[in-house]
């Protein structure tokens, strides 16, 4: 069996479940438990393992996507999914106390898959809150890492043509990073 | 906005001009002259295009943001004439529309892809080599798979739009529209010195087009 791991990572309250059930393909398998932080995020539930969710391509060939818990209590799930993982879609919502931060955070915590290109950037909720602009997001990541240039663009996570774009546009960045840079990490997806 | 109305003509020079005074002139090309130098002038500046049979359209760099009453799904790629008006600002000054408007990249895309159909924009090189320097806001923008994959290119390598549309497969124009598009929007760097693009003989392209054909997009 084929199985490209591809992870839904962000703050909570980013998107991330609702991304997965709109892609999944079969019932999204969901972890969820009362949310005992409504500070952070004003909503009655959170993930607190995984959810999963599944596109078949044909054959045995899968896309596994996995949202991973966003409050970093749970972060031990984190490294054991960042090893298998071919790319993630990190979303944040552009309502989030500091959007930025969050970003960075999650950048540093999964450098290697940000390293061969792995990593898109969908901004959410950006009909909620319209500040910060897009171009922003990635002036921040500019000044932080300018050898890399990482997509951003907003996405509706309730929308699936938006999420498989965002999916879409991971491939293609593995895709180009892996055929035209001569980066070792950079390999072939 | 103001009372001073300025014509950006294609040289780059400010003229003053009235309203009366202006040519007309086809299409998009005068309008993307215009975004094109106004965005390279240090101090805050607005625009304004007058496209005929479609209203006003209001710019505004500072907030990357723009008001038009015609909705872009109704973008009209030939326009009889647009007329360009700009207008000083301060950092400060209240917008020309209530905010947020709409996301600058959508309209600068439709502009930069038909304002020079099937050649390169005034102020560029064909044989001159970019990369992009930050993504566009793709939710904004009619965009193609094939551009998807260029503009990821782009994001990895330096490349000329001949170089862009051999390796995507896609036609020399479709590679020069996007170059041109993504130069109006200011999210281009030329790279002259880099080296041409060489595919490393291990790239395998073939799981972006397993989930395109999966999810049934064309």
């Amino acid at each position: 069996m084929s199985e490209h791991v591809v992870l839904f990572a962000g703050p909570m309250g980013a998107g991330k479940t609702t991304a997965i059930q709109s892609l999944s393909e079969v019932p999204v398998v969901l972890t969820e438990a009362a949310n005992s932080d409504r500070v952070t995020a004003d909503k009655p539930t959170t993930t607190v393992a995984l959810d999963y969710g599944v596109l078949t391509l044909g054959g045995d060939e899968q896309v596994r996507l996995y949202g991973i818990p966003g409050q970093r209590r749970f972060n031990f799930m984190w490294s054991l999914l960042k090893r298998r993982a071919t790319g993630m879609v990190l979303l944040v919502h552009n309502d989030a106390p500091r959007p930025f931060d969050a970003m960075l955070e999650y950048l540093d915590e999964f450098g290697d898959l940000y390293r061969k290109g792995g990593i898109v950037i969908g901004v959410t909720r950006t009909d909620v809150s319209s500040r910060p602009l897009l171009p922003d997001y990635s002036e921040v990541l500019h000044q932080v890492h300018p050898d890399k240039t990482i997509p951003v663009f907003a996405v509706d996570p309730r929308d699936a043509r938006s999420v498989g774009l965002a999916l879409m546009v991971l491939v293609a960045n593995l895709e180009m990073r892996a055929a035209f840079v001569r980066d070792p990490e950079a390999v072939p997806v | 906005m103001s009372d001073t109305t300025s014509l950006v003509v294609s040289d780059g020079a400010d003229a003053e001009l009235s309203p009366e005074s202006l040519p007309t002139v086809i299409g998009w090309a005068s309008a993307a002259v215009a975004i094109h130098s106004v965005r390279r002038i240090p101090t805050p500046v607005l625009l304004r295009l007058d496209v005929v049979g479609y209203g006003s359209v209001a710019i505004d760099f500072r907030h990357h943001a723009f008001h038009w009453e015609t909705p872009l799904e109704r973008f009209p790629e030939r326009p009889g004439a647009v007329l360009v008006e700009t207008h000083p600002t301060t950092p400060d000054a209240p917008a020309p529309f209530d905010l947020p408007g709409r996301d600058l990249d959508g309209l600068l895309w439709l502009i930069g892809q038909h304002a020079f159909p099937t050649r390169a924009a005034t102020w560029l090189w064909g044989d001159d080599r970019y990369r992009l320097r930050r993504w566009p806001n793709l939710a904004e923008l009619p965009i193609s798979l094939d551009q998807v994959r260029m503009t990821a290119m782009l994001g990895n390598a330096a490349a000329t739009p001949a170089e862009l549309a051999a390796a995507v497969g896609a036609p020399l124009p479709v590679a020069q529209g996007l170059i041109n598009a993504y130069s109006l929007m200011g999210i281009l760097r030329s790279a002259p010195a880099e080296a041409a693009p060489v595919a490393r003989a291990t790239s395998t392209p073939g799981l972006f087009g397993r989930i395109r054909k999966r999810l049934g997009w064309a």
